[in-house]
């Protein structure tokens, strides 16, 4: 699975419309992340607000694709929205109408003040990463490289680097999943 | 300019997850979402550097995070369950009374 720009580049027979159409992509999902996850947030209704959580994480899956990196935007679908948004459904249809508080107010005096903190440090970590020089930092990065790095594929970098400087993580995710498993087994039987 | 923008909606959808998890008090599940949320932004940020700094170790990490995000999920459900056979309600103000 290559670039969708070469597809698009194939498919439209002009080059020049490689940089808009990767442009509008890219706006199309932000806009719909920020909806979706502002969704998530405000909507009443769970399942609503479940589903706009599984439209987060097919747009972000998306966006991975449109930024070269497939096999992380796979793992994306597979686990998050395979696995996690299937859980949290589950969850949320587990209770039923009766359980919701009937008086729920979006907007009283603790929410705004909530609110209001938040949107504070939003704005002021805006300005810190505008106001912050990213191309003057060092780029660190040239011994991290693998030798052969153009001939090989996305997964196998990725394999070879989990391989090599990711061993020790990867041996503790596989005893977390099995500490996991066993725990919640424990947990929820009769 | 690229690397500024994905990194401003990455932090956009984490802090609106930190102002969902204080909004919505309610019961757990709903309480989950926007933890999840907030685990993707900040594996949209790993993922951002990774591309813009043309390294593969931010990658590589970012295949490792959702693993440990849907651990802490399946647990998040465990307990959950067990809160709702033990208690019959799942109002978050009376879980402070948990045992064991």
């Amino acid at each position: 699975m290559k670039s969708i720009s070469i597809y698009l580049s194939l498919i439209l027979h002009r080059t020049d419309l490689l940089g808009p159409i990767h442009n509008f992509l890219l706006v199309f999902l932000g806009s719909s992340l920020i909806l979706g996850s502002l969704g998530m947030v405000l909507l009443t209704n769970p399942i609503y607000s479940a589903l706009s959580l599984g439209l987060v994480l097919v747009c972000i899956s998306l966006f991975y694709i449109l930024s070269n990196s497939h096999f992380v935007a796979a793992a994306q679908l597979f686990i998050y929205v395979g696995a996690i948004n299937v859980l949290i459904l589950f969850a949320v249809m587990f209770m039923n109408g009766s359980e919701y508080y009937k008086d729920f107010n979006l907007w009283t005096i603790g929410n705004g003040l909530t609110s209001l903190v938040c949107t504070s440090i939003l704005v002021s970590l805006i300005t810190t990463i505008l106001d912050t020089s990213w191309y003057g930092i060092i780029w660190t990065t040239r011994s991290n490289q693998i030798i052969e790095q153009d001939l090989l594929s996305n997964s196998q970098q990725i394999g070879i680097h989990l391989a090599i400087d990711f061993f020790l993580p990867f041996e503790f995710i596989s005893i977390i999943l099995l500490v996991a498993l066993i725990g919640a087994i424990v947990v929820a039987r009769q | 300019m690229d690397l500024i923008k994905y990194f401003t909606f990455s932090m956009i959808i984490s802090i609106l997850g930190i102002r969902g998890i204080l909004l919505n008090r309610r019961n757990i599940p709903i309480m989950s979402m926007p933890i999840e949320s907030m685990l993707l932004a900040v594996n949209s940020n790993f993922l951002v550097f990774s591309v813009s700094l043309d390294d593969m170790m931010g990658q590589s990490f970012a295949s490792l995070v959702p693993t440990v995000a849907a651990a802490e999920s399946a647990i998040g459900l465990a307990i959950f369950v067990i809160t709702f056979r033990v208690r019959g309600t799942i109002a978050v103000e009376f879980i402070n009374s948990i045992q064991g």
